[in-house]
């Protein structure tokens, strides 16, 4: 029995039938093809799958599709417009902040949100923060780097603007 | 150079930064079918009946069980073809593969699980490799079926029949009881690592159909095409040409994604159901897919009082699982370093790899070195401690050099280990004996000390590389190449070594992603190869090229070859840049217009292989030489361990990519570091307990040490492209005795033996230590006495 919701996915509102028992996580990689999200250990505690729901990283293998009605999902496909990169995809290319890339969307999609909930994070906020993101290539280096350089530059903006 | 030793920019960044990056659970193709395993609840049971009726009936599915086998091999393997598609008579473990649906949804196969009837017949089962030699044990395989071997160097592993041992490697030089008897100090001493996980991000995954003109095509998460292609051909008794297997980005490996895994099901699944059918397994499903061998290793080492070792004796015991995979050359490989990179008289080492009813262990980074690295380098500061020595100049005194004969006989070529192990002493801030006490920490209850180990390992050989490579007309070059990227980054590296090896611009080179339709053998992305073969075989297909190239401009700029170079696509006389042909120009001058190809092949074979009668022979075509530092912080009120600074120091022979040179570093040291402290597979009765993230836990952001440093030193290896060797497995070995040794020394000699180091397990040996009367608090750590269970004749 499916259920017809609206939602607003990467800034485009969409309606769609989703049965009931579906994770956003497979209802984007299934019927919407964005498949950046992926399933490492599907309960919630690897991080692969992180998008943001209201700004906010979420588990997408633990969200039910249907919870995202009225609401916003941001996956790595809308960080930026297309052919673009956003300054965080930017810092982890600067930083080679990925080996396989299969954390890397995840992981951005974190940092995502570390940048909303502590736009002023230190080394400490960073690690905690994205300590739910599991990497086993070993990144978590040139990640910290990468996310202290976005941090860096907004602050550096920040302060241009106040200056100007 | 242009291209070598630079940091070039990964060409999968972008692609991997914006969630484009394909992998095999990505590739959705046409009436695809999605597939779930029935595993054994037991781990070992005779398999009565199985009905498949009521799935079937109910919710027509497509079923596969040991009905379905007719009219092929149904045994794989790498080694020993002793793994059936599913469970013919007998399920070997708990999770071993029963029975397999494919349905329109994961749910609907899900849900037809549930109608599968099982009957099993419980056996006796054995839970570790001495259960499985005790007399009475119930014996898993009878029979070794040892094919037509693809690896030559197996020849010198000898297969058990009627016993539990699956094999055996001995290999020994002077007399090992003499030498020992003679010693002024001996030491005896048993050492543990458990079964632990690869932890790759990505699920295994394989999607298979087959063609109308009977070719079997196959996607799928695997670090060796060409392996996968020569054992579904012999199953199904195909010609390796009808097999078509295709590999796209893989979401890490470390070994676990080697040799058939999910491949036989699929392809055996998509011959029934005539539709192409995925499998993509669960993080459950990992965990029983792959495993690193635990081991159990008894060393027994003669020194004198001037500091030579004189004599060592292993024993190193391998829990192989229920099935071989590649099982006994991991323990052949560990056998022969297990004496470590010393120079002793008097070796004698052997290796057993056990059949048990576990999960099948196979490749793991390292490849059976760290189990006797943990041992080798830790009963080395034991050593040190017990004669009041340095444990550095310990090693500097019994190293090995360059020019030496390994205990297999090889002559030692490109070995940097000194320079490894001057570069971590300095690294990780070692001052001599000094460095083997207690250092004070600011925080109450906690002690902190350094540690430092050092490695020698293998690569396998012989093996065989080829690639292709083709120049366009525009100037560009296309690699065909069967190595996989799985994060390591050999499209970028490969790169550097057309660009550079030709005289092309960087970006002007591309790497294809493997399909065995179109890119040539190449034996395996696995044993930190592929830089210094594949790497081998496309310098010398470039080469090839070049030459091409000098021909054709030598006649149009009526130069000699010799007289020109080429750099950045631009064929010039040196010294005389006006006279000039870009490679455009090249083409029109050799093919009359500007179209066409040039070609450039090569394989690369690595020559060696080892004798059956005594092991010897030449065991690597190269030789990994690598050395790490530890500096830890321990809570002595709860035991807890943190890593506050880790240093790895690796041999690479020429640095290609030195960015990737450190992330590979980095990786191994975090894989090491969970080994060493936090990571286990626990069984009961035959049950995994922990297949989950949540209770398996692998080091995370937080667990990264306060300081890593990865440092490179470059000694060049003649066969190596530019001198390189391969690197990426090369810092893993000696993390955890690092970690180990700076424990001891922060506890004041206490030496802890079984992996990993849990706080309980610290607790219960300061404990001891202090019950017997050599305090932790540092009253031992004057380097003459040793601590309560440090140990000389132990046993």
């Amino acid at each position: 029995m499916k259920r017809l919701i609206s939602t607003t996915i990467n800034g485009r509102e969409r309606e769609l039938a989703v049965a009931p028992n579906r994770t956003l996580l497979e209802v984007l990689r299934e019927d919407l093809q964005l498949t950046g999200a992926v399933e490492g250990c599907g309960v919630g505690q690897c991080g692969s799958c992180t998008v943001l729901v209201d700004g906010r990283p979420v588990s997408s293998c633990l969200t039910l599709a249907t919870n995202v009605e009225g609401r916003s999902v941001t996956t790595i496909e809308g960080v930026a417009p297309a052919g673009q990169l956003s300054a965080v995809q930017q810092a982890f290319i600067n930083r080679q902040a990925f080996q396989c890339g299969f954390c890397t969307p995840g992981m951005i999609m974190a940092v995502e949100g570390l940048l909303r909930d502590e736009p002023g994070a230190g080394e400490a906020q960073i690690r905690d923060y994205l300590s739910g993101n599991l990497c086993r290539c070993g990144t978590y280096s040139a990640v910290i780097d990468a996310v202290k350089d976005v941090i860096a530059e907004v602050g550096a903006a920040r302060d241009r603007a106040s200056a100007g | 150079m242009t291209s070598i030793g630079i940091d070039a920019p990964r060409v999968d960044g972008p692609a991997k930064v914006t969630g484009q990056a394909t992998y095999t659970a990505d590739i959705v193709l046409p009436g695809m079918l999605h597939a779930k395993v029935l595993r054994s609840t037991l781990p070992h049971a005779r398999l009565v009946r199985i009905d498949v009726s009521a799935a079937e009936r109910e919710l027509g599915v497509i079923t596969l069980t040991r009905d379905d086998l007719a009219g092929i091999d149904p045994y794989y393997g790498a080694v020993l073809k002793d793994q059936p598609v599913v469970a013919i008579d007998r399920v070997l473990f708990a999770g071993d593969v029963v029975a397999v649906v494919a349905a329109e949804s994961r749910d609907i196969a899900e849900e037809a699980l549930d109608l599968i009837e099982v009957e099993y017949e419980a056996l006796p089962s054995v839970g570790d490799p001495f259960a499985a030699q005790a007399p009475g044990a119930p014996i898993l395989h009878a029979e070794r079926n040892t094919p037509e071997v693809q690896f030559l160097d197996m020849k010198s592993v000898h297969f058990q029949a009627d016993s539990n041992v699956c094999s055996i490697y001995h290999v020994a030089q002077g007399d090992f009881e003499a030498g020992y008897a003679a010693a002024d100090h001996k030491f005896d001493d048993v050492y543990t690592v458990p079964t632990i996980q690869h932890g790759h991000m990505e699920p295994h995954a394989s999607t298979a159909y087959w063609e109308p003109g009977g070719k079997l095509v196959v996607h799928t998460a695997t670090q060796n095409p060409s392996v996968i292609r020569t054992q579904l051909a012999e199953m199904f008794s195909l010609p390796e040409s009808m097999v078509r297997v295709i590999v796209p980005y893989l979401g890490g490996g470390y070994g676990a994604k080697t040799y058939p895994k999910l491949e036989p099901i699929v392809a055996v699944l998509s011959r029934k159901a005539k539709r192409p059918v995925s499998l993509v397994l669960t993080r459950e499903e990992v965990f029983m897919t792959a495993v690193r061998h635990a081991a159990s290793v008894r060393i027994r080492t003669g020194i004198n009082n001037d500091g030579q070792i004189v004599a060592r004796k292993v024993e190193a015991t391998y829990d192989t699982g229920a099935y071989a995979d590649i099982g006994p050359r991991t323990c052949k490989n560990g056998g022969y370093a297990s004496g470590g990179p010393y120079r002793i008289e008097h070796q004698d080492l052997t290796s057993y790899c056990v059949y048990t009813n576990r999960p099948p262990s196979g490749a793991f980074r390292g490849f059976g070195v760290p189990q006797v690295c943990w041992p080798y380098e830790s009963q080395m500061d034991d050593m040190a401690r017990r004669l009041g020595v340095d444990p550095v100049a310990l090693r500097r005194q019994n190293l090995i050099h360059e020019g030496d004969t390994f205990v297999t006989g090889d002559k030692l070529i490109a070995i940097g280990l000194d320079k490894c192990l001057e570069e971590v002493a300095s690294a990780i801030g070692w001052k001599g004996i000094e460095s083997t006490r207690p250092m004070p920490s600011d925080k109450p209850g906690f002690v902190r000390g350094i540690g430092i180990a050092v490695m020698i390992k293998s690569t396998m050989t012989p093996s065989n590389s080829a690639a292709s490579v083709r120049l366009n007309s525009d100037g560009s070059a296309t690699l065909l190449t069967s190595s996989v990227e799985m994060g390591q980054g050999p499209h970028t590296a490969l790169a550097q070594i057309v660009a550079e090896t030709i005289g092309l611009p960087l970006n002007r080179v591309t790497i294809t992603f493997p399909d065995t339709d179109f890119t040539p053998y190449d034996q395996s992305t696995s044993s930190s190869r592929t830089i210094f073969s594949m790497g081998h075989a496309a310098q010398k297909a470039g080469l090839q090229i070049r030459d091409q190239l000098l021909e054709i401009a030598a006649k149009q700029l009526e130069a000699s070859p010799g007289d020109l170079q080429i750099e950045e696509g631009i064929i010039a006389v040196k010294g005389s840049p006006d006279r000039s042909l870009t490679i455009p120009q090249a083409f029109r001058a050799h093919f009359g217009t500007p179209v066409g190809s040039l070609f450039g092949a090569f394989d690369f074979q690595t020559t060696g292989g080892l004798r059956p009668e005594d092991g010897k022979g030449k065991a690597s075509a190269f030789w990994f030489l690598s050395a790490a530092g530890a500096e830890v912080e321990v809570d002595t009120r709860t035991g807890k361990i943190r890593v506050i600074k880790a240093v790895t120091v690796v041999d690479t022979g020429k640095t290609i990519n030195p960015r990737q040179c450190w992330l590979q570093n980095e990786g191994s040291m975090l894989t090491a570091l969970g080994s060493a402290l936090q990571e286990e597979m626990v069984f009961d009765n035959g049950q995994p307990v922990n297949s989950s993230f949540l209770d398996y836990l692998m080091p995370s952001m937080e667990d990264y040490p306060d300081e890593f440093q990865s440092m490179l030193v470059e000694t060049p290896h003649p066969e190596g492209p530019f001198g390189a060797k391969g690197m990426g497995e090369a810092a893993l070995g000696p993390v955890a005795p690092a970690i180990g040794n700076a424990v001891s020394n922060a506890l004041g000699g206490i030496r802890l033996r079984d992996l990993p180091l849990r706080p309980e397990r610290v607790l219960d040996a300061i404990d001891a230590a202090a019950a017997s009367g050599a305090a932790a608090s540092g009253a031992a750590a004057s380097g003459a006495a040793g601590a309560g269970n440090g140990g000389e004749a132990a046993r």
